[in-house]
């Protein structure tokens, strides 16, 4: 049984109704978009039932996960605080300034905090080079950019949302 | 249309190709190299790698006269890039300027090279492709002596990733070429293999089930550009330059793909030379530059423990070693006995050279000569594809061709000819009627040997009626089951109406490279009826145990011969390896039977060719040394140049001959009226079902490849979840089917896209269904342990 068309009916019509039904494949990005809405993470499950409703090879459909930051392979925290550190941004201090972060938050990269609220994870340009150190944060179906951070302005805005308890 | 020719100078080479050509390849025409590690000629250019880099120089165009800018010499003044252009992305264009050796070209190849290497291990030593290496070669002549870069930050990853069962992967070893995940989408059109994370990080991975689910897999380990791909089969079996190699074919179907076998001697096998591996060997009318695993991991056989290595005779009830001899003193003696009630049956995996031997021995007695095969028409076949032509494919359930057509029929297989009857009023039909040129490939899937004979008759009428025949590029091909069916038909071997019948009959059987017994156990009990049963074959089979004689038959691979493929190309092989203990070649073996019998027949293959050239029409004019020309194909491969199109050979050694149709000769085809075949009443209860053809089959030369005992076609019934339902059947389930005699449990398996009403089972996996049965079907309770 396919668990995500019988979750979303709707919303799978909707979005397959934006394509030409012999260009099915195009609606990949929406798909594994409304897949990770819940369990926060792509599971293997989801890429076989995508794979089925846009009859799709399964490893074509994975690689596009690994591909996109936005995707996640793994359960990670509600948030995921994802900083650029790509060359330019680098060159702005955006390497130390995720080691500080890391230290001061007390966990790795690609780590998640005890309390499940925020994972820290290092990701390719988001074309914010002149603003950096910057990184976006997503969750709650939401990304929102901060640029021209401080480890300080930084550590205080993960403090607020781990005291975040319902859904914006 | 051809296309227009550009004129344009390559470093001191001034050629012309036509327009649209890249660099890359115009530099390949007239020797100059360009290496290139992500470029391949049988795929699209991606310009990832940057190895390729040239000065690319145009001449200069006055904007407002538009006449080319001369210098004061009169020359054209050229204007180069200020920087290098990559030349697998850079078509040709006229009066361009191409420079490959400057300084400029050497640097960035050597600082490409640097950049490549930063996290390469450099494992060569222990690496299956060092020695046959692109990037080690394109190491050697532009790396640096030393890197740059600080030992202990290079990236350390994983080094043994199975692609499922295979084929392996060492990430650390890849390049990120793209080159095989190209191949599986391009070429294939099995996108069972991607790419994983970007920059550093990316990986090559599969989500298949099993893993790397392509029949064609293979092909990239010889497109890796490095060692990160290779095949479970030859992984750390011998090193690049430890083998020869020996020009050979694939004997597992009817295409005919060229390829080599590299051989080595080895101490364990007592100084023999060994197969270790086999490669595709280029020609372009064939198989290209590519081959299907069942071909690539399917030499086992012939390593195989159970080969026959001596005579065996029957004394006491046992078969016994015997020497040569006394083997064949006595089936010459019984040869004499049986006088023309003598049936050769033999199977298509026999080269031509086999077979002409075989028919004129059956002849001189007065014999029968007869094809184990349960598809027909092959004498049909003498009414002898373009890309982009329109494919219209009739099958009775869906195949992986329908996603390629133009047009997909479907038919029951009880109207099979009621589908050609009215096919040229269908859309289709007019579209294949009004083609300038038309082929009809015809095989046996779902049908027994009656009913693909009255196909073929049906088909070449078709052919007839629309003009399509007695050209090139128009005809009938048949697909058949085995590399050499059509040689057996060219050579008088027919199919019997009743094999069993026959066999009883018989006073001697001579059976070569078939086991009646092991597929039919119908068939076993009527050999048991003739009165002396005479083997010739690799090994022991069910059918050898039923016989007074056994003699052991040398492997394809350990001796030379031809085979003629499904569209008529007769192609020669060469002996790779070292024959089995006492084993002789099929031909030997007939030829010194016979000359026991007061016939002569050569003993060396060269002579047994000239003798059909002289006495089989088709073949007229044929030699071991015309089967052996070779002409340039595009494109070069297997040369020094390992980057530029793999590790597959470059044919040295024989393109073939492809034979002309009848209509060419100037014959004349009887056309038997085609009548619609006979289907089997299903009372009910009962379901039809058809056989199946399966690429990894449990064929005696397939088995002996563990390698592939996980792909490996089991005996199940696949039908639609529909029929399943009526007959109680469950998915992942067992069921006992019967038919006239026989009981055979198999596993179910349920598939929606199969017609309703209808059971596919695969051929060879001990399922007697050869053509289209009623079957009656009860599952099998499976207990279920507390």
């Amino acid at each position: 049984m396919n668990q995500l068309l019988q979750k979303y009916p709707q919303e799978i019509q909707t979005i397959l109704a934006k394509y030409p039904a012999d260009r099915k494949r195009s609606a990949v990005m929406p798909l594994l978009h409304l897949a990770q809405q819940e369990p926060g993470y792509i599971t293997k499950q989801a890429l076989q039932e995508i794979g089925e409703i846009l009859e799709m090879p399964i490893t074509d459909i994975d690689s596009i996960v690994g591909f996109y930051t936005l995707y996640h392979e793994q359960p990670g925290g509600r948030y995921h605080v994802q900083v650029c550190t790509d060359l330019p941004c680098a060159l702005r201090g955006a390497d130390e300034f995720l080691k500080q972060l890391c230290e001061n938050i007390g966990i790795k990269v690609g780590e998640t905090t005890p309390d499940g609220m925020v994972t820290i994870e290092e990701v390719k340009c988001l074309a914010g080079c002149h603003h950096a150190p910057m990184f976006q944060v997503q969750g709650d179906g939401d990304i929102s950019y901060h640029e021209d951070q401080t480890v300080e302005s930084a550590v205080e805005l993960i403090a607020k949302l781990r005291d975040r308890k319902e859904a914006a | 249309m051809a296309k227009k020719l550009v004129t344009l100078r390559i470093d001191e080479h001034t050629l012309q190709v036509p327009e649209g050509m890249l660099v890359v390849d115009a530099a390949r025409k007239v020797n100059v190299d360009i290496p290139v590690f992500c470029y391949h000629p049988k795929m699209d250019p991606v310009g990832m790698c940057r190895m390729c880099l040239v000065d690319v120089g145009r001449p200069v165009i006055d904007r407002a006269t538009g006449e080319v800018v001369k210098e004061a010499d009169g020359s054209p003044k050229i204007a180069f890039g200020p920087k290098l252009d990559t030349a697998c992305t850079t078509p040709v264009s006229e009066g361009m300027v191409v420079i490959t050796n400057s300084d400029k070209v050497r640097a960035a190849r050597k600082e490409v090279v640097e950049f490549i290497l930063t996290s390469h291990p450099l494992d060569c030593p222990v690496c299956d492709k060092g020695g046959e290496c692109p990037l080690q070669n394109l190491t050697m002549a532009y790396g640096p002596g030393t890197s740059r870069f600080i030992f202990d930050e290079k990236m350390h990853l994983a080094k043994h990733v199975p692609l499922g069962e295979l084929v392996w992967l060492d990430r650390e070893r890849c390049i990120q070429c793209g080159r095989c995940v190209r191949f599986q989408h391009e070429v294939v059109d099995d996108p069972v293999i991607d790419f994983f994370h970007r920059g550093r990080s990316l990986e090559i991975i599969t989500d298949s089930e099993p893993g790397f689910d392509s029949v064609f897999s293979g092909n990239t380990t010889d497109i890796c550009p490095v060692g990160a791909l290779t095949t479970a089969d030859f992984r750390f079996g011998a090193r690049p330059w430890e083998m020869v190699s020996a020009a050979s074919l694939c004997s597992h179907c009817p295409v005919g793909c060229n390829i080599t076998y590299n051989v080595r001697r080895e101490a364990k096998t007592g100084g023999n030379m060994v197969i270790k591996r086999a490669m595709p060997r280029q020609n372009e009318g064939v198989n290209e530059i590519w081959m299907c695993d069942k071909g690539r991991l399917g030499y086992h056989f012939t390593e195989s423990k159970q080969r026959l290595s001596e005579p065996l005779v029957r004394k006491g009830g046992e078969l016994v070693p015997a020497g040569w001899d006394e083997a064949l003193d006595l089936v010459a003696q019984k040869l004499r006995e049986a006088g023309s009630s003598l049936t050769v049956l033999a199977g298509g995996r026999l080269s031509n050279e086999d077979l002409f031997n075989l028919r004129r021995l059956a002849d001189a007695a007065g014999g029968q000569a007869v094809l184990d095969t349960h598809m027909g028409g092959g004498d049909l076949a003498a009414l002898a594809v373009e890309r982009g032509a329109a494919l219209i494919v009739v099958n009775p359930n869906e195949t992986r061709l329908d996603k390629f057509a133009t047009h997909t029929l479907r038919y029951n297989p009880g109207e099979l000819l009621l589908t050609f009857g009215g096919f040229l009023e269908s859309a289709a039909g007019k579209v294949f009627a009004e083609a300038e040129n038309a082929l009809v490939f015809y095989g046996s899937n779902g049908l027994g040997l009656q009913q693909s004979t009255y196909l073929a008759y049906a088909a070449a009428e078709l052919l007839v009626k629309t003009g399509h025949y007695g050209k090139a590029n128009n005809g009938l091909i048949p697909v058949w089951p085995k590399a050499n069916s059509q040689g057996a038909w060219d050579m008088g071997f027919r199919p019997a109406s009743n094999l069993g019948d026959q066999l009883r009959q018989s006073k001697a059987v001579y059976i070569a490279a078939s086991d009646p017994a092991g597929d039919d156990p119908a068939l076993a009990a009527a050999l048991d009826e003739a009165k002396f049963v005479i083997v010739q074959d690799l090994f022991l089979s069910e059918t050898a145990k039923h016989a007074d004689v056994v003699l052991p038959a040398a492997a394809y691979t350990e001796r030379e011969g031809s085979f003629t493929s499904g569209d008529r190309r007769v192609q020669r092989y060469y002996p790779a390896a070292t024959p089995r203990g006492l084993a002789r070649p099929d031909f030997i073996i007939t030829a010194q039977l016979a000359g026991r019998l007061g016939v002569e027949l050569p003993a060396a293959a060269a002579l047994v060719l000239d003798q059909i050239a002289a006495q089989v029409p088709a073949y007229a004019g044929l030699s071991y040394q015309k089967l052996a020309e070779v002409h340039e194909q595009w494109p070069i491969i297997g040369r020094s140049d390992v980057y530029y199109g793999g590790t597959g050979y470059e044919n040295k050694h024989g393109l073939g001959v492809q034979l002309p149709c009848a209509a060419e000769r100037g014959e004349k085809i009887d056309l038997p009226a085609a009548a619609n075949p006979v289907l089997p009443s299903v009372p009910a209860g009962s379901l039809l079902v058809i056989p199946v053809a399966r690429l990894y089959d449990q064929g005696a030369t397939l088995r002996p490849t563990a390698l592939l005992d996980g792909r490996i076609a089991r005996a199940e019934l696949a039908l639609n979840p529909e029929t399943a339902e009526k007959f109680g059947l469950q998915a992942g389930g067992e069921a006992l089917i019967a038919a006239g005699g026989w009981r055979v449990q198999v596993a179910v398996r349920v598939d929606s896209h199969l017609p309703v009403g209808l059971g596919l089972v695969p051929r060879s996996t001990g399922v007697p269904v050869f053509g289209p049965t009623a079957v009656t079907i009860e599952p099998v309770q499976v207990e279920i342990k507390a």
